[in-house]
């Protein structure tokens, strides 16, 4: 090989003249429309990829607003009611001395959401436009967005189960309060978001 | 193996325009932040009415947490709690749902609903745990939608939307009146009072009270109120009364009423009711002030009306028929004279006195005149047997002086009066003391000591232990004596004098007999016993002195015919009945039963002074007077047993003079002799007293 040496030109299967199966890894020749082996759609691109990471971003931002805004958690305790929203949760906690518990709260509830929203958004716009990050990093970021999204539901599932477990009448009572709702669908909306990218996108504008 | 082809020319169409490459996704965006605006919206048009209270203090409201309650449920949450512009109070904000804010009236009550421990109670408990809340009180009034509330400093005992009737009562202090006291009603709860508050004037205390729906409809103008709270005693002529109200009543206070006449009509909200002290007096109250045909009459008394005020009963055969009204003074000339005369303004209610409640009040008059005719006059009355005060009695008189009912044109009809016969118990009571101290009785006694303090002398005068010594100078006077003839008739008059004696026992012991009929006089007899036992042992004695003397004679005979032997012999003979006579059982009884006789005189004259409670002296004046026929009888006997002692001193005076002789026995008998004539005398006063007047020992008039 007598370009060893250097970095290897990534040869998409588009620039091969044949189309991959975003399923199973398996090329076909063009015009195949589904997967010979795995039996998925099969297209050399989504056209609507980009638009419906936009639509599905927006919507998941949407609900994030109210998931901040009001309770996430009611606690009633001896008659006494406390509504909690996620950021104050974290401050109780603070004031509380359980800095790990807030920590990871912290960065479950507020600094994986957004740094969602902010990866996802960039690499939508990197498809369009010529960024500084090479296609490698941001395949990289990709994989890490996807696979960390699920991540931020522990949230819900602390009150979730907080909710089911604490039904002490008089005593102790937690119920989960609107922005669990909003909370869990705006996980769930940053995670479709994220499934509907087509990341195939990164390399085309790579190769230009 | 072919050369690699070119790849296929990729022929794109026309670029589709933008708004046709739009993916239905964009639905989901965009219902989320439907859905979001809506929620908000919702909330946001939910979160109700921001209301306004000021509070002196806001203790324990927390913004967020402290909830706004009506009939206990929440109907919102404090916002925030920030101090009024001048700092003088705080102001709650509040959010209200808007279902209640909009029929918010501009009165509606709020209060801090703490956990508070009264004498009635515990309320507010579950705050203990959950914080205090606010709770409203307000009738709904639709549209009112005020913001801007008067807050309450503690919770008020009547909430607005109870029913009942809201009355006010009026008392002359506050001191058992407190907030929250119960109003009972047959030992019902029925209602409570609020905060006793001043008259502006400063005299009298007002309290707005209210009474629960339905039983308010029991107050009516014909309702007294009065204090039932603490204890109330009274001492009557009936006895000791102890009233005392529930446990509750006597801690906060209470007050109770009643309808005490029929016929009241409906109070409106807001009727002012006098608080009386006690149920007596709020009853006594009706009389005249509510009957609108009672009959005004005027008495005119020409003695001290003290002890008559107005609001004394006025009563007929016992039963209270009215009361006085008013007492003045007015000058009448009579005959150029000018007199002050008293006159007691009277109202009599006509159903007291059986004519029928809504009689006029002419044919009241014209009874009452024609009572008059038939000897009905006012006269004045003790109350009570030690009462002070005084009453006006309508007393039916037989025998009183004609007059009539005076009916004048401008004044009220004038009844006529008598004179009272007030009976002055307590002086009458001393006086009956110090009467029966002045009682010749403790004379009498006096004079019995003394002369059983003589006989004793005379028994225990050592003279007579040693008469051998002082025998030579008697036999010489005796010798004499003896010759005489006056000495030979001494037995005779002495046998004659023992016999009397013994008569006077007799009748002192018919007089024993009598005096035993009555108990209070038992003692008297007891006494009456020892001076018979007394008089008894003198007899006895006496009767031996004849034997003595009969002895001195022969021994004196004898010595002047025989020998000295003979002489001694019978000497000692004389010693032996003297000895005998000393030693006699009745001599020596002496001092017993004149001790006996004093503590029996002393119990009869305590029992005297003790029997003189009323009491037992009304039990006794029954019998009294049957003992007082006895007494009588029994002191026809006492002048003709003095007499006879008389006589019988006399002789025996006459006796012993025989005997001329300066021997300390003969004194002694003597002033023996004397002191039993004084006893004697004694007993004649005494019998002259009690027949004067037999009452005297029991009345000591």
């Amino acid at each position: 090989m007598e370009n060893a040496g250097s970095a290897p030109r990534v040869l998409t299967a588009k620039a091969a003249g044949l189309v991959g199966c975003t399923q199973c890894g398996r090329v076909h020749a063009p015009g195949v429309a589904l997967c010979s082996r795995c039996g998925a759609a099969i297209s050399s691109r989504d056209g609507t990829s980009v638009q419906r990471v936009w639509a599905w971003l927006f919507a998941g931002l949407v609900v994030y607003i109210p998931a901040n805004l009001y309770p996430m958690l009611r606690t009633t305790l001896l008659g006494k009611t406390t509504d909690s929203t996620i950021f104050g949760g974290v401050v109780d906690l603070i004031h509380h001395g359980s800095y790990g518990v807030a920590t990871i709260v912290f960065v479950a509830s507020i600094v994986i959401p957004v740094s969602k929203f902010i990866a996802i958004a960039y690499l939508a716009l990197s498809v369009e436009r010529k960024v500084s990050l090479s296609a490698h990093r941001r395949h990289v970021l990709y994989e890490v967005v996807e696979f960390i999204g699920r991540w931020s539901m522990i949230d819900v599932f602390v009150v979730a189960i907080l909710s089911s477990l604490v039904q002490l009448d008089f005593a102790a009572q937690i119920n989960p309060g609107i922005a669990a709702v909003s909370f869990a669908l705006s996980v769930a909306f940053t995670m479709v978001s994220a499934q509907s990218f087509d990341s195939r996108l990164i390399w085309d504008a790579d190769g230009e | 193996m072919s050369d690699p082809r070119p790849a296929e020319m990729e022929i794109e169409g026309p670029k589709r325009s933008v708004w046709r490459n739009l993916s239905l996704v964009w639905l989901v965006p965009f219902a989320a932040l439907a859905v979001t605006l809506f929620i908000a919206w919702q909330s946001w048009a939910e979160r109700g009415t921001r209301i306004e209270i000021r509070f002196e203090n806001a203790a324990g409201v927390v913004p967020d947490e402290t909830a706004i309650r009506y009939r206990d449920v929440s109907v919102g949450f404090v916002e925030d709690v920030e101090f009024s512009s001048d700092l003088a109070s705080v102001l709650v904000h509040a959010r209200i749902d808007n279902t209640v804010a909009g029929s918010l009236p501009a009165d509606a009550q709020f209060w801090v609903v703490r956990p508070e421990v009264s004498a009635s109670g515990i309320s507010g408990l579950s705050t203990v745990l959950s914080g205090v809340y606010i709770e409203a009180a307000f009738e709904p009034q639709t549209g009112a939608g005020a913001t801007a509330f008067e807050g309450l400093n503690e919770t008020p005992l009547v909430k607005p939307g109870m029913k009942g009737t809201r009355i006010v009562l009026r008392a002359s202090d506050g001191t058992m009146l407190t907030a929250g006291a119960p109003i009972f009603h047959q030992g019902i709860e029925v209602g409570r009072i609020e905060t006793p508050r001043l008259l502006d004037s400063g005299k009298g205390v007002i309290v707005d009270a209210f009474i629960d729906a339905p039983n308010d409809r029991r107050i009516t103008t014909a309702t007294r109120f009065w204090d039932t709270s603490g204890f109330d005693v009274n001492v009557g002529p009936s006895g000791i009364n102890l009233s005392v109200g529930s446990v509750a009543a006597l801690i906060r206070g209470g007050i109770a009423f009643d309808t005490v006449f029929s016929g009241g009509s409906p109070v409106p909200s807001r009727y002012v009711f006098d608080l009386f002290g006690d149920e007596a007096s709020a009853r006594d109250s009706v009389f005249s002030e509510s009957i609108d045909n009672a009959v005004d009459l005027v008495v005119e008394f020409d003695e001290s009306v003290r002890g008559l005020e107005a609001g004394s009963p006025v009563t007929y055969r016992g039963l209270k028929v009215g009361s006085v009204m008013a007492l003045g003074a007015f000058i009448e000339e009579v005959q150029g004279q000018q007199r002050v005369k008293l006159r007691a303004s009277i109202s009599i209610d006509p159903r007291a006195l059986g004519l029928s409640p809504d009689a006029p009040q002419a044919q009241t008059i014209a009874f009452l005149a024609e009572a008059v005719q038939n000897g009905l006059r006012a006269r004045l009355a003790a109350e009570g047997l030690f009462s002070q005060a005084l009453m006006v009695e309508l007393a039916e008189i037989p025998d009183a002086a004609p007059a009539a009912l005076g009916i004048f044109d401008t004044e009220a009809p004038v009844i006529p009066s008598v004179a009272s016969d007030l009976p002055d118990v307590a002086a009458t009571a001393e006086g009956l003391f110090q009467r029966i101290d002045n009682l010749p009785v403790e004379e009498l006694m006096d004079q019995a000591i003394a002369t059983l303090a003589s006989i004793e002398n005379l028994a225990g005068d050592e003279n007579l232990r040693s008469a051998p010594g002082a025998f030579t100078a008697l036999l010489d006077d005796a010798r004499g004596l003896i010759g005489g003839e006056a000495a030979q008739a001494l037995p005779g008059e002495l046998t004659a004098a023992v016999s009397e004696l013994r008569g006077i026992a007799e009748d002192l012991r018919r007089a024993d007999m009598v005096g035993k009929l009555v108990e209070t006089l038992e003692s008297a007899s007891a006494a009456t016993d020892t001076v018979s036992a007394v008089a008894d042992a003198f007899s006895e004695a006496t009767g031996e002195v004849p034997d003595l003397i009969s002895d001195l004679r022969g021994l004196t005979a004898k010595a002047n015919e025989m020998e000295l032997d003979a002489f001694i012999e019978k000497a000692t003979a004389l010693l032996d009945s003297a000895d005998r006579l000393i030693d006699s059982d009745a001599a020596r009884g002496l001092p017993g039963s004149l001790s006996e006789m004093l503590d029996e005189a002393r119990a009869a004259l305590a029992e005297l002074r003790e029997g003189g409670v009323v009491e037992s002296t009304n039990a006794t004046l029954a019998s009294a007077r049957d003992a007082a026929a006895a007494i009588e009888e029994a002191a026809q006997s006492l002048p003709r047993l003095s007499t006879r002692i008389e006589r019988l001193v006399a002789e025996a005076e006459t006796a012993l003079q025989g005997y001329g002789a300066n021997s300390s026995f003969n004194r002694e008998t003597v002033a023996a002799l004397r002191d039993v004539r004084e006893a004697a005398a004694a007993l004649t006063k005494l019998a002259r007293a009690i027949e004067r007047n037999p009452n005297s020992l029991l009345f000591g008039r």
